[in-house]
C-alpha cells in the first residue's frame, strides 16, 4: 500500500517536524507508521470528517463580518516529553519574570532605578494604567493566565515571538481539537500516551479560587465576558460551563459599596473573583471609557478596596507590549537571577541610533514592527515588500524610531498538512497556555498549534486563511508497545501525572467526552485574536 | 506661616436625578515641607460609601459612590492647612544639565508633549526663540508666561476642562487652567520639565482673620530648575502663603478637583463654591 506521506519531504530551508536530515524523527514516528496503516481514501474521508464537523458545530472565526471556518488538521503536532520539558520550564520562568516586573511597574520601581528598563519605556505605554499603582492583589498574581508564542527556528529550538499576558484566547480549541482528533482517529490516539489537556478548566477555577480576597473561604468566581457579539464568546461560555460557574455580563453586575454583587433569581449575591474576559479599558466607566457598557461602575472601587480580585490584573499590557518583549531577557537575569531557558528572537530598538544605522541598511533583509501594533497590523516583512514600501517604511521609521523593532525573518518550522488530499509541509507557531495560582505556574501540556494553510504562506495567523492542528505533548514512554500492557491506574481528571496515560480507552474520560461533545453543540467563535508570525528566510544582520 | 481655612462645596443638581454616582474627589490639600494639612473632611450628601487612597502622582483621593436616588449631590471638603512658603531660587541649572540622559530618564512624565497641554505652533515657536537666546534654561520662563499672559485674556466660560491649551492661544481667551496648560506646554516643548499644580488661591492679600472670603480652585505651574519652582500665570506672582497645593501632575486630567460617573437621563449643572478663612 502506498501510504500518503511516500512523497513527503520537509522544505530545503526550514526545519520539518517529521523529517529531518536522517529521516523521519522519533516524535512522529509513530504517528506516521499507525497512519500508514490506514488506505490514504480513508484518512482523507476522516480529513473531510473533521472539517465538516467543525462547521457544524459552528466552529469559525469571523473575518469582517464573515463566518469562515476554523479546520482541524488529521495530522497532529508531536512534542516529546523532553522537548516539551523545556518549554514548559521557559514559559513558567517568563511568567515569572513579567509577574516581578508588573509588581514592580505598579510598585516601588527598582527595574527604573536599576536601569533594566527605562522608565520612559513604560509610562508612553497606553496600557500602564497609573489606576493600577499600590493596588496588591490579593496573592500576588497578576498573571493568572497567560499565552506565549513561540516559533521553532531553522534549527527546530523554540523561541519566544510574542508574549500574551492581557487576555489570551485560544485555549477552547486546545480542548475541542482533543475531542475531535480522538474521534477521527482512534488507531492513532490509543497508541499514543499524550498527556491530557482536558484539567484546563480546573486548574484554571483553583487559580481563580486562590485569589480571592482574604478571608473568603468559599468565594463566588465569575467569568466576565463582553457579550455575544465578541469574537471569542464561544470560549467564554465554555470555560464558565466548564468550571461550573456564571457567565456574566458587564449589566450583571451591580457594585454597591465597594462591593460587587451579581443579580440573580434569587437576588443580589456576592462577586468575589472575576475571570475578566473584557479589555480594560471597558472595565469601569467610572474610570476609564465613560461611554463603556461592557463594564460596571464602581469595579475599581471594589479592586482597590480588596472586595474583589480582577483576573488577569488591570494593567498587565505594559508586560507584553513589542518592546518590553525586547527586554525580557534582562528582566529573566535581573528578578530571578538566572539565564532565559527559551531565547527570543534576536530584536534591534530602532531608537538606538547604532541599531537604527545597521537596520535602515538592510530594511530588504528584515522584518519590522511597529509597537504598538497589535493583531499583526503595520508589520512589514523586508523580503516580500517592494521599494516602494521599503522607502515609505525608511520614512516612517526615521520620524519615529521609537515606534518601530526589527528582528531577523525567522523560519518557522513545518509539519505535514493534508491539502487537497495530499501531506504539504505548512508552518505553524504554537501557543501554550499557563495559569498562575500562586505557588506554582502551570504550563497546559500542548497549547494551540496554528498552521498557515497556503502554500508557502509565511503568516501564521487565522484571518489569512489559518487552521489549527491538535497538538500531543508525548509522556515520557510517549508510544505504546504492541505487546498488551498491564493497564496503568487510570489517573483522576484534573491531576495530569506525567507518565500516567489517560486516554480515551478510560471510561471516567469517556463519558466525559460525550459529556463535553454534547454540551458543545454552540455556536463557536473565532480561534486566536489574529496576530502575524513572521517567516521566511532572511538572514540576521 | 498662614494658617488657612478651606471649605470647598460642589456637586451636581440632575434635571432627572440620577440613580446611582461614582466619584472622585481631590481636594485635600497636601503635605509637603512647606504646608501641613492639619485637619481634612469629605462629606458626601446623600449617605456615601467612601473609600479613600493616595494616587500615582500622590494626591489624597476619596472615591465615593451613592446607591440611592438622588436629585442632587453635595461634597463638602473642610480642610485646615499651614503654609509657610519660602523664596526660592534657582540652582541655574544649564542646558546640558536638561539634556542628560538620565535626566530626561528621571523626568520623563514631566516631559511629554502634547495633548491637554499642546501649545499649538505658534508659540513653540516663541518658546524655541526664546530659548535659543537664553544662556540658562530659567530665563525662558519668564519670557514665555509674559507671551501666554499677553495673548491669552483672562475670560472666564470660554473654554471648558476639556479645552487643549492651542485652543485657547488660538481664541486668545482662557482660564487659569489653559494659561497653566500653555505655559507647561511650551517649557516642555524646549526641554524644561513642567508640571500643573492644583490648589486653591485666596483673591485677597489681606484678609481679616477668621472671616470667611470667597476663594477659588486654582492652578498654576512648577517647573524645574534644579528644585520645583512655581509660578502663578493667571496672578502674575509667585505662590505664597495664600496658595495652597492639591496635588501635581501632567495636566488637569491627572488632578481634578471632581470626576466621575451617574446613572440616569437628563442634564447634570455642577455648581463649586470656596470659602476661605485665615485662622492664623
Amino acid at each position: 500500500m502506498t501510504g500518503l506521506f511516500d512523497d513527503y519531504a520537509g522544505p530545503p530551508d526550514a526545519f520539518d517536524e517529521m523529517i529531518g536530515p536522517d529521516g523521519i524523527r522519533g516524535a512522529y514516528a509513530a504517528v506516521r507508521s499507525y497512519m500508514d496503516r490506514l488506505a490514504p481514501d480513508e484518512i482523507r474521508a476522516r480529513a473531510d470528517y473533521l472539517k465538516s464537523s467543525y462547521l457544524y458545530q459552528g466552529v469559525t472565526f469571523d473575518i469582517g463580518g464573515e463566518e469562515r471556518p476554523f479546520p482541524l488538521d488529521i495530522v497532529p503536532r508531536v512534542i516529546e516529553a523532553a522537548e516539551w520539558s523545556v518549554v514548559e520550564q521557559g514559559v513558567a520562568q517568563r511568567v515569572q519574570a513579567l509577574e516581578k516586573f508588573l509588581g514592580d511597574v505598579y510598585g516601588p520601581g527598582e527595574v527604573f532605578r536599576d536601569g533594566v528598563v527605562p522608565r520612559r519605556v513604560v509610562v508612553s505605554s497606553p496600557h500602564f494604567h497609573r489606576i493600577m499603582h499600590g493596588i496588591q492583589p490579593p496573592n500576588g498574581v497578576r498573571v493568572h493566565v497567560s499565552g506565549i508564542d513561540l516559533v521553532r527556528d531553522g534549527e527546530g529550538r523554540f523561541r519566544v515571538l510574542e508574549d500574551n499576558v492581557r487576555i489570551p484566547s485560544g485555549v477552547s480549541y486546545v480542548m475541542t481539537n482533543r475531542r475531535a482528533m480522538f474521534s477521527a482517529l482512534p488507531e492513532v490516539t490509543s497508541r499514543h500516551r499524550i498527556r491530557a489537556v482536558e484539567s484546563y478548566p480546573q486548574r484554571l477555577l483553583a487559580a481563580l479560587q486562590a485569589c480571592a480576597p482574604k478571608g473568603i473561604s468559599d468565594p463566588n468566581v465569575v467569568v466576565l465576558t463582553p457579550g455575544v457579539y465578541n469574537s471569542a464568546y464561544f470560549e467564554h461560555t465554555l470555560l464558565a460551563r466548564m468550571m461550573g460557574v456564571e457567565l456574566v455580563e458587564g449589566r450583571d453586575l451591580v457594585c454597591r459599596a465597594g462591593e460587587v454583587l451579581v443579580r440573580t433569581t434569587r437576588g443580589l449575591r456576592p462577586v468575589h473573583v472575576i475571570y475578566k474576559r473584557v479589555d480594560d479599558e471597558f472595565v469601569d466607566p467610572a474610570h476609564f471609557r465613560a461611554d463603556s457598557m461592557l463594564g460596571c461602575a464602581g469595579l475599581m472601587n471594589a479592586y482597590r478596596a480588596g472586595n474583589v480580585t480582577i483576573a488577569n490584573a488591570v494593567g498587565n499590557g505594559v508586560a507584553d507590549d513589542k518592546l518590553i518583549y525586547t527586554y525580557v531577557p534582562d528582566l529573566i537575569r535581573y528578578y530571578l537571577g538566572a539565564e532565559p531557558i527559551l531565547p527570543a528572537v534576536d530584536t534591534w530598538r530602532l531608537e538606538d541610533p547604532v541599531h537604527r544605522e545597521l537596520v535602515l541598511d538592510r530594511l530588504s533583509e528584515l522584518v519590522l514592527k511597529p509597537v504598538d501594533g497589535s493583531g499583526g497590523k503595520g508589520i512589514v516583512i523586508g523580503p516580500a515588500a517592494d521599494e516602494k514600501t521599503l522607502a515609505r517604511l525608511r520614512r516612517t521609521i526615521l520620524k519615529n524610531p521609537r515606534g518601530w523593532i526589527a528582528q531577523p525573518v525567522v523560519q518557522l518550522s513545518t509539519v505535514p498538512t493534508m491539502i487537497d488530499g495530499t501531506m504539504a509541509p505548512r508552518h505553524v507557531d504554537l501557543r501554550p497556555f499557563a495559569v498562575n495560582d500562586g505557588s506554582n505556574v502551570f504550563v497546559l501540556p500542548g497549547g494551540l498549534t496554528r498552521v498557515a494553510l497556503p502554500e508557502g504562506e509565511l503568516i501564521v495567523n487565522s484571518s489569512q486563511g489559518g487552521g489549527s492542528k491538535d497538538t500531543w505533548v508525548l509522556a515520557r514512554d510517549g508510544i505504546r508497545g504492541r505487546k498488551a500492557k498491564k493497564q496503568p491506574r487510570v489517573s483522576v481528571r484534573g491531576v495530569p501525572v506525567e507518565g500516567v496515560e489517560i486516554t480515551q480507552a478510560s471510561p471516567v474520560e469517556h463519558q466525559q467526552q460525550q459529556q463535553q461533545q454534547q454540551q458543545q453543540q454552540q455556536r463557536v467563535g473565532p480561534p486566536v485574536a489574529g496576530r502575524a508570525a513572521t517567516c521566511g528566510r532572511g538572514a540576521p544582520c | 506661616m498662614n494658617r488657612l481655612q478651606i471649605v470647598h462645596t460642589t456637586g451636581y443638581r440632575y434635571s432627572e436625578g440620577a440613580a446611582t454616582s461614582f466619584n472622585e474627589v481631590r481636594m485635600t490639600p497636601r503635605t509637603t515641607r512647606e504646608q501641613f494639612a492639619r485637619f481634612w473632611r469629605v462629606e458626601v450628601s446623600p449617605q456615601a460609601w467612601t473609600h479613600t487612597y493616595t494616587d500615582y502622582w500622590g494626591t489624597q483621593v476619596t472615591a465615593f459612590e451613592v446607591d440611592e436616588r438622588h436629585e442632587r449631590l453635595k461634597v463638602v471638603a473642610t480642610s485646615t492647612v499651614e503654609v509657610d512658603r519660602q523664596a526660592h531660587e534657582g540652582k541655574r541649572v544649564t542646558w546640558e544639565d536638561l539634556r542628560a540622559p538620565q535626566f530626561t530618564e528621571d523626568m520623563v512624565e514631566s516631559l511629554v508633549f502634547g495633548g491637554h497641554t499642546d501649545p499649538g505652533p505658534e508659540l513653540t515657536s516663541i518658546a524655541k526663540r526664546v530659548a535659543k537666546e537664553a544662556e540658562t534654561p530659567a530665563e525662558v520662563v519668564a519670557p514665555v508666561i509674559a507671551a501666554v499672559r499677553e495673548h491669552v485674556r483672562y475670560v472666564k466660560g470660554v473654554t471648558r476642562v476639556q479645552t487643549r491649551a492651542f485652543e485657547a492661544w488660538e481664541a486668545g481667551a482662557g482660564v487659569c487652567q489653559d494659561m497653566v496648560h500653555l505655559t507647561v506646554g511650551a517649557l516642555r516643548s524646549v526641554g524644561i520639565p513642567a508640571q500643573y499644580v492644583s490648589g486653591y488661591v485666596m483673591p485677597s492679600r489681606d484678609p481679616v482673620v477668621g472671616e470667611a472670603v470667597v476663594g477659588e480652585s486654582h492652578s498654576w505651574v512648577q517647573w524645574w530648575d534644579g528644585a520645583w519652582l512655581a509660578y502663578d500665570p493667571a496672578n502674575d506672582v509667585v505662590p505664597g502663603n495664600y496658595h495652597v497645593e492639591v496635588g501635581v501632575g501632567r495636566d488637569y486630567s491627572d488632578v481634578p478637583p471632581l470626576k466621575g460617573v451617574y446613572a440616569g437621563g437628563g442634564e447634570s449643572d455642577m455648581y463649586v463654591q470656596v470659602e476661605m478663612t485665615q485662622l492664623a
